[in-house]
């Protein structure tokens, strides 16, 4: 990843004010670590803190056209640069970087070429002819976008909240799938696929077409100049994603100058089920395996520096971030900038828990849309930023642009969960996988039943995070919450602990509003309260509703959490598992 | 290198206190990017920011003896510990750091150790079982270190400034080659060879034991468990640590690991001095090299971050420092975590062009000793700094303990810079080198002059910094520095603008005193100055009093690399400029 800082039409272009860009734009450093650029066109500004995945040696950035008039910053990876450099033979390219094309692609297309990229990817572009400008997001927004509003009529766009917050009146989440165009005034969205519609797909279900789908999106994911490794929990997601990159590693220009040997990385407290399914699944497809443990104390010390990192006070996030966060750093520290990893299955598939309990496909798919729609705001948000405080990169095949489409097309009747046909959550993912003479994975690992929450990293992680808020939370202190957080107002004490040193970085309103709230039951959308009578009768927002429903199911399953209480916010979503037979899973209704 | 930061007896041990150490502690994460350990006894704090070099897998900090009652954060490296190690055979290593040995030497012989360590390091040492604490730094302060009083009655070490400028009611720089006692409630200095005296030494020059000596120096800093290169500005100094490095790597325990290639490093405008130099050292060596190009505007925008990271003021420094602060950045991206370097030799062997005008051996000598004692102030300071700012480490062999022993025992007059004998600057080491069996360095390059300052990088780089701060600094701003900062008042505008500057990350009194100032022509000690008549009298900043001196002195001896008036005019402007009047 990168960091990029723009600041468009400020009307001031002394040195003061430049300085005061390059202060803001290295508060992006962490994102960037390689080297900074700042390009000053009047009062237009492009900075940009650069990660060098691709073409270390000459890919600085901000990145030009030929006769420097178009002037691009970018965060990202375009996976389809080489096609997109042939198809654009008059044009003359300065860098080898993979975001080279961007600025020749406005050249030749004008502002209509983004859906052209293929990758994850933030950039803005201005055309110093006409001082016009445009900014895009990436169709899910893998990468972290911001755009905010200055009382001198500026407009600002940044990777992270910490480069725009203090000088902007006004500020949002740039939508994924946007454009923004100075010309056109105003937000538009490029990204238009069938299933953004929610209509019910009807393509049936063939393995081999998901498997081959889902295989090129992790390939694709291969292009890299440096050392790269797999986040491996041991889950289903993660695993699947280091078997085809073990399996397809060998061939690729990657393993010519890194070796064909896969790193993969895992987290967890001493002793904790992440690291024994990790290690299994490594042994079996003979990766360099690297566990990290770190301790429930490293973790909370962590938490205000992951909080200021993440931007964030949902406390699910919080958890399942502080982990990633102290991995990465240690990634980093091993010389690996870019790792892969398996977010977005569970929202395409329905692997979360509670959509056991969806009434009839049409809710389970739309669901599913709605969660591929949020989830800039949750996962990506965390793998994006988790890493990139380290300076490390996340790769995510899961939303390879094509894959989504293949997944999403398919009729979601074959996405149910059926106990009674041995059809557990996330089915139709490892069936796809089930190869007889050519396993990816052991069955038993292939259709292992995902753990919940945060749990895989160890027991007592959230454990510990309640009993170190409760120690410095008070009941006083909760009771004046709504009249002091009036919006998204903490119901527990962890959420009040991470709400307070949010709302210390992060003081303005505008801060608090790009962090989603509402009523969720397990990680659901407000929507799918409506499933169960029970939930949607007892909107507690610590889920403590759905525990009930939950609680008899897993109980049995789960190993014991302290105090009987299942995470009672949310339940987290990060993919993990215990080695608990299918069919031993019953929902009780 | 790595960060370390300490605070005892703060009364407070709350958890808001531990979140405001570990805050404070993350101002220091640059320099150990790797990991971070805190730990906490009672009221006592003891943080650590990792850089890995040695034993990155199990060799996190701070660091215990056997039975925890010991607690060690420390940032450096113990060149020796494997001796030492063998020493404590009776001991029980947790990890295979290099540092672990501290705990267990205080362990087996208390207070009194610090000198058994080779290499550099600044500690904190608790002891639990009576609450008493150690700090300690190298001998020449090739690592920073600071110590304050927080009005609660703590007391904070930290190896940068901006860990505790803010929590700390007074604070200074912890003099080099001293121990703090909390026991015994001051500072001792251990450091006491033969030279600090500064009594003339007699040891007539022997260019062989000269030789071995800088190469033991070397070889001992090949020790290291990740990639690692040179810093090659083409220069003697180091082109001769590249040449050593060279010539040993392919023994040493780093060539198993990370190939016997040696990566080399140089920094420049485009078309500069040292470009062309290093390569061409490069192309001599073999080595694998890697030119960076920066540009004006690009310095000019890292100067904030570069005062902010190396602490000071000082004019020369700043501008040394920030293609330093650049280059850094890169060699890290290209995951190299160590870098030798050659700091120290022009203090050793007097190779500031103003020695030339040393009027005898013993004042020769005796500026040499003053140098070396104030290193720490500036190329140790620099060359920490600037490359801990994006977590690489450099080692310096010419501060070597054993090596400066060896250096700082010669004869003085074997140093005099002696046209008539066709002895130039620094000569007793180029002639240490000067092997026709199996040469280190093609000849013209081991007696090439020297490129004094920042010219290196390339001759606009000064004029464009000057030329910047003209702009931002109005005459009435220069008028009234006097009364803004009594303290070393900036005589130029490139000095007040670097003052504001820092200022605005450092606004304390104490923060300011860290700094040295006084006069200096063409980075001489004031001492120095009284060396001519025409200096003395005429203390004017740019050190411009020098350049009838320097121009006749220098014309002849350095090959025209460019035209007389530009060379010295930039020469004499890139000096350390005057302070104080």
């Amino acid at each position: 990843m990168c960091g990029i800082l723009a600041v468009l039409g400020c009307s001031d272009d002394s040195q003061a004010k430049r300085v005061r860009v390059l202060e803001l734009s290295r508060r992006l450093k962490h994102r960037g670590p390689d080297w900074s650029g700042l390009y000053q066109h009047g009062d237009f500004y492009l900075a940009h803190q650069r990660l060098a995945i691709i073409d270390p040696a000459s890919g600085d950035q901000p990145l030009f056209n030929e006769d420097k008039r178009i002037v691009v910053t970018v965060n990202g990876e375009i996976y389809n640069h080489e096609q997109l450099r042939k198809s654009l033979p008059n044009h003359k390219f300065r860098t080898g970087s993979d975001c080279d094309v961007i600025a020749h692609l406005y050249e030749e297309h004008g502002e209509n070429f983004v859906d052209m990229l293929d990758g994850m990817f933030s950039f803005v572009l201005l055309d110093t002819r006409d001082n016009s400008f445009i900014v895009a997001r990436d169709a899910i927004g893998i990468t972290s976008l911001y755009i905010g509003w200055g009382l001198d009529g500026s407009v600002w766009i940044s990777s992270e909240l910490k480069g725009l917050h203090d000088d902007c009146e006004h500020f949002e989440v740039f939508p994924p799938g946007h454009l923004y165009s100075s010309k056109n005034g105003g937000l538009r969205r490029w990204y238009n696929p069938p299933w953004f519609s929610e209509a019910i797909p009807s393509t049936p279900y063939e393995p081999l077409v998901l498997r081959r789908a889902f295989e090129n999106a992790v390939i694709k994911r291969l292009m890299t100049d440096v050392p790269f490794g797999v986040l491996l929990s041991g889950g289903l997601d993660s695993s699947l994603v280091a078997a085809i990159t073990a399996r397809y590693l060998a061939g690729t220009k990657a393993a010519k100058q890194w070796g064909a040997q896969l790193h993969s990385f895992c987290v967890g407290l001493e002793g904790s089920p992440d690291l024994k399914a990790a290690k299994e699944v490594s042994d079996y497809l003979g990766t360099v395996h690297h566990e990290f443990h770190f301790t429930v104390q490293d973790g909370i010390d962590a938490i205000e520096d992951v909080i200021h990192h993440i931007e964030t006070y949902d406390v699910t996030t919080i958890r399942a971030s502080t982990p990633m966060f102290l991995m990465s750093r240690k990634i980093k520290s091993l010389g690996v900038k870019m790792v892969i990893s398996g977010e977005g299955s569970d929202e395409i598939f329905g692997g979360y828990l509670y959509f056991h309990k969806a009434p009839n496909k049409e809710e389970f798919h739309r669901e599913t849309c709605r969660k591929i729609k949020a989830l800039h705001q949750y996962d990506c948000l965390r793998a994006n930023k988790a890493t990139s405080a380290w300076g490390v990169e996340a790769r995510v095949p899961f939303l390879d642009k094509e894959f989504i489409n293949v997944a999403m097309s398919i009729d979601p009747e074959s996405k149910m969960i059926k106990p009674g046909e041995g059809r557990i959550e996330k089915w139709i993912l490892r069936r796809a996988f089930d190869d007889e003479e050519h396993p990816y994975l052991p069955k038993h690992i292939l259709y292992r039943q995902k753990e919940q929450f945060s749990d895989g990293v160890g027991y007592s992680w959230i454990d510990g995070l309640k009993a170190h808020a409760e120690l410095h939370v008070t009941d006083k202190m909760m009771l004046n919450a709504e009249h002091i957080f009036p919006h998204n107002t903490p119901t527990t004490k962890e959420a009040y602990y991470y709400r307070t040193i949010f709302e210390r970085s992060f003081p303005q309103n505008s801060a608090s509003l790009t962090v989603p709230g509402g009523a969720s039951v397990a990680c659901s959308t407000a929507k799918a309260i409506e499933w169960d009578a029970s939930w949607s009768k007892n909107l507690d927002p610590s889920g403590r509703a759905a525990v009930g429903v939950h609680n008899s199911a897993y109980e049995e399953l789960l190993p014991p959490v302290a105090n009987g209480n299942l995470a009672p916010t949310m339940i987290d979503d990060v993919p993990r598992m215990v080695g608990i037979p299918a069919k031993e899973l019953t929902i009780q209704s | 290198m790595c960060g370390i930061l300490a605070v005892f007896g703060c009364i407070d041990n709350s958890q808001a206190k531990r979140s405001r150490i570990i805050e404070l502690s993350r101002r220091l994460r640059h320099r150990g990017p790797d990991w971070s350990g805190l730990h906490c006894h009672q009221d006592c704090y003891l943080a650590h920011q990792r850089l890995a070099i040695i034993d990155p897998t199990s060799g996190d900090q701070p660091l215990y003896n056997e039975d925890k009652t010991i607690i060690v954060t420390v940032n450096g490296e113990i060149y020796n510990h494997k001796a030492l190690r063998e020493k404590l055979k009776s001991h029980q290593f947790r990890t295979g750091s290099d540092c672990e040995v501290i705990a267990h030497l205080y362990e087996e012989y208390g207070e009194d150790f610090v000198d058994m360590l080779d290499g550099m390091f600044s500690f904190v040492l608790l002891d639990t079982r009576d609450k008493s604490f150690i700090a300690a730094r190298d001998a020449i302060g090739i690592t920073p270190l600071y110590m304050g009083w927080g009005l609660d009655g703590s007391v904070w070490f930290a190896s940068e400034m901006k860990a505790l400028s803010d929590d700390c009611e007074r604070f200074m720089s912890f003099p080099p080659g001293h121990v703090y006692s909390s026991k015994r409630g001051g500072l001792q200095r251990w450091y006491n060879p033969a030279w600090y005296s500064e009594q003339i030494p007699t040891t007539p020059y022997d260019s062989l034991v000269l030789r071995k000596a800088f190469e033991k120096a070397v070889v001992k800093r090949l020790m290291t468990d990740v990639p690692f290169g040179v810093l090659l500005s083409g220069g003697l100094d180091s082109s001769l640590v590249a040449a050593v490095a060279c010539r040993y790597l392919s023994e040493s325990e780093a060539a198993c690991q990370w190939g016997s290639q040696l990566h080399t490093f140089c920094i420049g405008l485009k078309g500069s001095p040292d470009l062309k130099a290093a390569r061409e050292v490069a192309d001599y060596l073999g080595t694998r090299h890697h030119e960076f190009h920066f540009t004006v505007q690009e310095g000019i925008d890292a100067l904030e971050e570069v005062i902010y990271h190396v602490e000071t003021y000082d004019v020369t420094t700043i501008r040394a420092s920030t293609p330093m602060f650049l280059m850094s950045r890169k060699i890290k991206s290209l995951g190299v975590k160590m870098v030798l370097s050659g700091e120290g030799s022009d203090e050793i062997f007097g190779g500031y062009l103003y020695f030339h005008k040393a009027p005898n051996k013993e004042e020769f000598h005796q500026e040499t000793c003053r140098k070396i004692k104030a290193l720490h102030l500036y190329d140790c300071l620099r060359a920490n700094k600037s490359t801990s700012a994006w977590g690489v480490e450099a080692r310096v062999p010419f501060l070597d303990k054993e090596f400066i022993n060896v250096a700082m025992g010669i004869d003085p007059e074997w140093k005099m810079v002696r046209p008539d004998l066709g002895r130039i600057e620094k000569w007793v080491l180029r002639y240490a080198f000067d092997d026709d069996q199996n040469p280190y360095l093609p000849k013209h390059i081991l007696y090439r002059q020297k490129e004094q300052f920042s010219d290196g990088v390339g001759y606009s780089w000064i004029d464009s910094l000057r030329d910047h701060a003209n702009q931002q600094v109005t005459d009435t701003m220069l008028a009234n520095a006097s009364f803004i900062y009594p303290e070393n008042t900036p005589t130029t505008k490139e000095g007040y603008y670097y003052r504001a500057i820092f200022e605005k990350f450092f606004p304390k009194n104490a923060a300011r005193s860290t700094v040295p100032g006084g006069p200096s022509v063409a980075c001489s000690t004031a001492k120095a100055v009284e060396w001519d008549a025409a200096w003395s009298k005429n203390l004017d900043p740019s050190g411009r009093a020098a350049l009838g001196v320097h121009l006749a002195a220098y014309e002849d001896a350095k090959e025209s690399k460019m035209t007389a008036s530009e060379t010295s005019l930039q020469k004499l402007q890139a000096e350390k400029t005057t302070v104080a009047v």
